[in-house]
């Protein structure tokens, strides 16, 4: 909902996820150093920068496929819908774990020598040619600039500055990142730590995020409804309607509509929250307002705008009841637009 | 789902969700840690380098600077020793010996060790190095090279200062960068071999009996092999090849 921006809009699930995550993050840098120094050969041991370089890096990646599973998972159980919440948190501090790691690569490795230590990371390791012997290094360096550029955009000022589309296309950057990280560390770490498991971690990894986000956008697919009855769409009868949820349309042409039933009243808004895209239709009815699962940002059924003091809007569209079946006009009304909900009982 | 079930973030946490949250956070965070620790637990052998950088001293010997800056002093037991020359950072010290090359000198650093393996990493500054009145060639004087035969070898260029010591792992493809930077900057190129008894061998590179430097820089760090003369150099070993020598592997 518009606000006075503030640094983080803090409350106190935010408080206590951020309390767990950073003690996640704690334990898993003191054990993987733990471990580093444990089991190597008597005599054998890291320096401490590398050392840490590695549990960062580890870290960084594990968490964006972290990440990058959150959205997908949320759509098959709701029980998921906190990480969601979360999700701009956990980014973040992915995105400082990254830079840590980027940080004592380019002082250990490019740092203590008269070659400038940025341009040493384009120009030390030339072989741009050659797949295996390719400077991965740049390959994690333009990753943590795509990862830069949306932790820096991350806040709900830049949302409502840039648009939301262009907000959406920029964060859409991530799967960029994500391939150059997997390619980092595939032309990286493993052509010096060449054991099987290290590849089945990352083949297994990347393929399982690739797989979740397949069978998530299968099962979108599956909600699609295209029947038509001249020139509306059928949504679905109205005793197949959940009270205080709603059935996700999808036009040929047009957005997704989201068809709320709150009692007897049916209404249709856009199913694209004005806030991050979050999918309304997953939402749900909370004191007669449309309650975005992402982040709860909530919309009057009657008009599509968020109440007072609130100020976003979002496309609103006819519905009608024809013999106990529920149509909806493709056609969106201005974001903002009253529509009377229909009423069941009441013929249109 | 029932009515109070709905997750959202400002609101009042559903108690099934706080249910969920618990026994998943520990779930994540007990799993990534396991992937953690069995990543960390498979990690290859770094060697057994060791850099005691704030332990500085003073070596006493004969100084050279080709074909790298070394030192040659007597150990403790009284054989002579080889200790290579290196500056704190990713740069050698040849071009500053000047004069002081074939005299008895003083030299001030730390010491980067591994093994039979030695580099003094000289402090910063002018005084790392200074004549010594009290010194004498007599004994410490640089031998000539000695043939020992000509090999064909395959193995992996790297920098001596990282690998005896000043960096740990110091090898391959993640010490790419470094390695070459050290290389450019002065610090002398070793040749390291492994065969397939696990056996390791280090030698210093060498062209015609001098330095390489930024020739080998195509090479440094991927599987090569060479060609070129096994010598022995007091008690350093040397390889001394041309850069056409080298094939990648």
């Amino acid at each position: 909902m518009s606000h006075d921006y503030k640094m983080v809009q803090w409350n106190p699930f935010k408080k206590r996820f951020d309390v767990w995550m950073l003690s996640g993050i704690a334990l898993y840098l003191v054990a993987f150093v733990a471990l580093t120094y444990a089991t190597q050969p008597a005599g054998n041991s890291f320096t401490p920068i590398q050392a840490m370089i590695r549990a960062t890096g580890t870290l960084a990646f594990l968490m964006l496929s972290f990440i990058l599973c959150i959205g997908p998972v949320a759509r098959f159980t709701h029980r998921f819908k906190p990480f969601l919440y979360n999700r701009r948190h956990i980014g973040v501090v992915t995105f400082l774990i990254g830079l840590v790691h980027g940080g004592l690569v380019l002082l250990w490795y490019h740092g203590f020598s008269e070659t400038n230590a940025f341009v040493s990371l384009f120009v030390s390791n030339p072989e741009y040619g050659s797949i295996s012997g390719f400077p991965f290094e740049v390959l994690g360096f333009i990753a943590l600039i795509i990862m830069f550029l949306m932790a820096a955009t991350s806040h709900d000022f830049w949302n409502a500055n840039l648009g939301p589309g262009t907000w959406k296309a920029l964060h859409m950057g991530v799967y960029v990142a994500y391939a150059l990280l997997v390619a980092h560390i595939a032309l990286g770490i493993l052509q010096f730590e060449k054991r099987p498991i290290f590849f089945a971690i990352l083949g297994t990894g990347a393929l399982f995020v690739i797989a979740l986000h397949l069978i998530s956008s299968i099962a979108s697919l599956r909600l699609s409804d295209r029947i038509g009855h001249e020139g509306w769409l059928r949504v679905a009868e109205v005793h197949e309607l959940e009270d205080t949820r709603a059935k996700i349309i999808r036009p040929v042409d047009g957005d997704a509509i989201a068809v709320f039933r709150d009692g007897n009243k049916i209404a249709a808004v856009s199913n694209i929250c004005r806030h991050q895209g979050g999918p309304l239709g997953e939402g749900k009815v909370v004191d007669g307002c449309i309650t975005c699962p992402w982040h709860g940002f909530q919309y009057r059924m009657e008009d599509g705008q968020s109440p007072p003091p609130f100020t976003e809007k979002i496309a609103t569209y006819a519905t009608r009841i024809i013999d106990g079946t529920v149509y909806v006009n493709p056609k969106p009304n201005e974001p903002g637009a009253p529509q009377a909900p229909s009423e069941i009982g009441v013929s249109a | 789902m029932s009515q109070d079930d709905f997750f959202i973030g400002w609101a009042k946490t559903p108690e099934i969700d706080r249910r969920f949250m618990m026994g998943a956070g520990l779930s994540i965070i007990t799993g990534t840690a396991a992937v953690g620790i069995g990543i960390a637990a498979r990690q290859r052998p770094v060697g057994p380098g060791t850099w005691n950088m704030g332990e500085v001293r003073e070596w006493r010997g004969i100084a050279t600077a080709e074909p790298y800056g070394m030192l040659r002093t007597l150990d403790l037991d009284g054989t002579e020793r080889t200790a290579l020359l290196g500056c704190q950072g990713k740069c050698g010290v040849s071009a500053k010996i000047g004069a002081l090359a074939g005299k008895p000198v003083v030299v001030k650093g730390s010491l980067i060790q591994r093994g039979r393996h030695t580099m003094i990493a000289v402090i910063d500054g002018l005084d790392w190095i200074r004549e010594d009145p009290e010194g004498s060639v007599d004994g410490l004087a640089f031998p000539q090279p000695e043939p020992i035969m000509d090999v064909s070898l395959e193995g992996e260029i790297l920098d001596t200062k990282c690998w005896f010591g000043a960096m740990r792992p110091a090898q391959g493809k993640t010490h790419k960068s470094c390695a070459s930077l050290c290389i450019r900057g002065g610090l002398p190129p070793a040749f390291y071999v492994r065969d397939m008894k696990d056996q390791t061998a280090l030698m210093i590179m060498t062209s015609g009996g001098y330095g390489h430097n930024k020739d080998l820089l195509p090479y440094v760090a991927d599987p090569v092999a060479i060609t070129g003369r096994l010598q022995r150099l007091g008690d350093l070993f040397l390889l001394d090849a041309p850069v056409s020598a080298i094939t990648r592997l």
